[in-house]
């Protein structure tokens, strides 16, 4: 997805809007064949949980369907992932995770019952943007001095999931010092062990840019593929010659065989909503920005996780 | 601090016609749904969320945080009058408000718990306003290892509920620490007692567990008690005595310090996130019976017991915003669900939120000062309807609850597995009361172990496994005594206790 196309879509589909509100992505006749369900691997009222009803509700509008939010929590997408294999591949039915949930989960337990090549990927709607953190009041305020005091004492990172903990190891593995990965239950957990200086960091994946604004944290590395606005000093760990991010992208999946006229035509209607103004201010407000990697993109981004983290816990 | 006058522009900003009207449609919302066995708060909240899209700000956060105080008042009303808490932070309230009801006394039962009800919201909200900065840093302070003690000493103490055999209690606390291993473990994520399930790995929901364990298992056992005879009465006797359902001032100030207390525990526990209302309760409880001169009068119609658990689990309700307005932290799910709501209407919950929505947040605070007051006008006239609403007979009151026992079921861990869990927790808290193995002190293990499990993996990480390291952390040290001094002075005064009132029902 080039930034022209992206404008011109969403300049095309602002127009559509204006001219004829029904009309927009090109769909085969007679699809959608009733309502059309999004199944959200998290609880009512989570992060998730509102880009998918934004995005439901956008799509109403614009291409006049019937969109019913429901709500599959439990075991990091795990459950709805598990319910959305069994549903016909007839664009019904879309499923709304994590890239964790696919290309991280069935590897880290093995009686998962599916992999990431079960489903198709209809695109993205957000980019998390992970970064490695401390309050102001450590001795250390870049990602240099950290390593250096970790190599004096040793020191503990707060997280909250597996992939945050595997990146501890291999941060411990890359600098060759003592990294200790305190896991969380979740990001709030997390965050408020580092904010009482109970550890010496912590990963996190939205909490933090209020609390750098705030001037109380300084980002010490970014955890994301491209340095991210809200700190744009703090240099990604590729950079600092360490191959390793935590890919978080908010993914729209279906089964997998799904018709291709329908699979095009959902793509676009995802597409179409995820650039529209609407949603860039749903965004604004999480201090973030509506990313679309498109259909293959976002097959690429899932592989080359599942593939890394398929290799690393294989080797545990 | 922001200046006065920002402070009085919120107040104005709060003090209008439809906020008002909100508050108390909130509230009243609120009440019903806390008062439905099977519907929580949660569900309110969270259906309640995408009706505030097209509110301004100020109104829909009143609104929400409305419902959220009026289903802190509305959960007692069912565990007082049918003896069937839809919700584990009403339970300790059921232990003496319900054999208040049944002595004849249900709108006596009702106006306590309604008083210590918004009296706790009340001075936990007035904590909010004023101390909220500096409260929510000394509650950082309670680090992994702080709140590990802290957990040592709610198991200690909540011995106090176990029931009348301190054999039976334990066996149901940890058959509750026994089932709160299910699903991921909280260090390294491998899934225990799973069979295979994904609907397990994040262990069972605790909502449909303690609907099935509480509500539905006291439903069964009134059908399983009920002959044609029984089946045309009401649950519980109505007084015809106008005085048994007076109270006056004197029977409120009576349990002053009891109320004072329970406030201080429900706010430090709402200060500390992650802990919740339950903890709050059940633990306010444990003590106030224990620290009694006669805790055997508790489980027969004390006010001393609905007052140590209401006030206690409602002074969390505002307590539990401080480290949300703060640090932005949310306290508990309830919370979390409030920072969805702020990010739909262009709020960043976080350190800067007082600075940059000075005016909001006081407006917030006005509307909940509001809310309070309307919480206790909409509770008086509740709680006619439900004294009325309870006149209709056993056969009807029981299969009517059973049916939103599954609706909640369902709706909160959607699906059908929420209702399976609901049923064999039903049964299994059926042969509980039987056997009168408490079904409280299960769902207090059950509560308690996944904290204590989580922090105590954190602590045993952070001091790289020296328990000597315990010496650094001052609070905690502090906590463990006082969690050895429970059990020395504490625990034969209990037994004592519990040999005079054998023929008492387990709770």
């Amino acid at each position: 997805m080039t930034i022209t196309r992206s404008i011109a879509a969403a300049a095309l589909a602002s127009v559509a809007i204006a001219a004829h509100p029904a009309v927009a992505a090109e769909c085969p006749a007679g699809f959608p064949d009733g309502q059309i369900t999004m199944l959200v691997g998290y609880g009512a009222g989570g992060g998730t949980d509102a880009i998918a009803r934004a995005i439901a509700a956008d799509m109403e509008a614009r291409q006049g369907w019937t969109v019913v939010v429901d709500n599959r929590p439990g075991a990091g997408g795990g459950v709805m992932s598990a319910e959305l294999m069994g549903k016909e591949p007839d664009g019904s039915v879309i499923g709304v995770g994590a890239t964790g949930t696919v290309a991280l989960n069935p590897y880290e337990t093995k009686s998962t019952p599916f992999t990431y090549e079960d489903f198709d990927y209809l695109g993205t709607a957000m980019n998390i943007n992970y970064g490695l953190v401390s309050i102001t009041d450590k001795p250390y305020k870049t990602l240099a001095e950290f390593i250096e005091f970790a190599k004096a004492n040793g020191a503990t990172i707060a997280t909250g999931g597996k992939s945050q903990e595997i990146l501890v190891r291999q941060m411990a593995d890359h600098y060759g010092v003592e990294l200790i990965a305190v896991p969380g239950k979740g990001a709030a957990d997390s965050m408020q062990a580092a904010l009482g200086g109970h550890v010496d960091a912590t990963t996190q994946g939205t909490q933090h840019v209020q609390q750098i604004k705030a001037g109380a944290m300084v980002q010490l590395a970014s955890l994301t593929g491209e340095r991210v606005p809200y700190a744009p000093d703090s240099p990604t760990l590729v950079e600092e010659g360490l191959d390793a991010t935590i890919e978080g992208q908010t993914i729209f999946m279906v089964p997998k065989g799904t018709d291709p006229a329908v699979f095009a035509c959902l793509a676009q209607a995802l597409d179409e909503s995820v650039q529209s103004e609407g949603y860039a201010e749903l965004m604004d407000r999480l201090d973030n920005k509506a990313v679309n990697l498109g259909p293959d993109g976002t097959r690429a981004v899932i592989a080359k996780a599942a593939a890394f983290y398929q290799s690393y816990l294989a080797g545990e | 601090m922001p200046d006065l006058a920002t402070i009085l522009a919120g107040a104005a900003d709060a003090a209008t016609l439809s906020n008002l009207f909100f508050i108390i449609l909130g509230v009243a919302i609120g009440q019903v749904v806390g008062a439905i066995p099977g519907m929580t708060i949660l569900m309110a909240l969270a259906i309640a969320i995408p009706i505030t899209y097209t509110m301004d700000t100020l109104t829909a956060i009143a609104f929400l945080i409305s419902v959220n105080k009026g289903g802190t008042v509305g959960g007692a009303i069912p565990a007082i009058l049918i003896n069937t808490p839809g919700t584990p932070e009403s339970a300790a309230t059921a232990l003496d408000g319900h054999p208040m009801a049944k002595k004849g006394q249900p709108m006596k039962a009702m106006r306590y718990s309604l008083y210590y009800s918004v009296f706790g919201d009340f001075w936990s909200d007035i904590v909010l306003i004023t101390v909220a900065a500096p409260l929510a840093i000394v509650a950082l302070k309670m680090g992994p290892v702080e709140v590990t003690a802290l957990m040592v000493l709610a198991f200690t103490v909540i011995t106090g509920l176990v029931g009348n055999s301190m054999v039976k209690g334990l066996i149901a606390a940890a058959l509750g620490c026994l089932c709160a291993s299910i699903g991921l473990d909280p260090g390294q994520g491998t899934p225990r007692f799973t069979f295979g399930s994904l609907n397990l790995y994040d262990g069972l929901p605790l909502t449909a567990m303690s609907i099935g364990l509480l509500a539905v298992a006291e439903i069964f056992h009134q059908i399983a008690k009920t002959t044609k005879a029984t089946a045309a009465t009401a649950p519980i006797p109505m007084s015809v005595r106008e005085d048994d359902g007076r109270l006056t001032l004197k029977d409120l100030l009576a349990n002053r310090y009891v109320a004072l207390r329970a406030t201080v525990i429900g706010t430090l526990i709402g200060a500390i996130p992650g802990l919740g209302s339950a903890t709050a309760g059940f633990l306010s409880y444990s003590i106030t019976k224990q620290s009694a001169k006669d805790p055997e009068s508790f489980g027969t119609g004390d006010p001393r017991g609905i007052a140590a658990s209401e006030a206690a689990n409602s002074a969390v309700v505002g307590a539990n915003l401080i480290p949300l307005l703060t640090l932005g932290i949310p306290g508990n799910i309830a919370a979390a669900l409030l920072v969805s709501a702020f990010i739909i209407h262009g709020i960043q919950p976080g350190p800067l939120l007082f600075k940059e929505q000075g005016q909001l947040i006081y407006g917030m605070f006005a509307a909940m000062l509001v809310a309070n007051f309307a919480n206790l006008a909409v509770g008086q006239i509740g709680m006619r309807f439900w004294a009325f609403a309870i006149s209709a007979p056993n056969s009807v009151i029981y299969p009517a609850s059973l049916l939103l026992c599954f609706t909640g079921s369902y709706v909160t861990a959607g699906g059908l597995f929420g209702v399976m869990i609901m049923l064999i927790f039903g049964v299994a808290g059926y042969f509980m009361r039987l056997f009168a193995i408490s079904p409280i002190a299960f769902i207090i293990g059950y509560v308690l172990t996944p904290e204590l499990e989580s922090k105590l993996i954190q602590s045993v990480l952070i001091t790289r496994g020296d328990p000597w390291k315990v010496l650094d952390h001052p609070i905690a040290i502090a906590l463990l005594v006082l969690s050895v001094a429970s059990i020395v002075y504490l625990g034969p005064r209990r037994r004592k206790g519990a040999k005079k009132a054998v023929d008492q029902p387990a709770a």
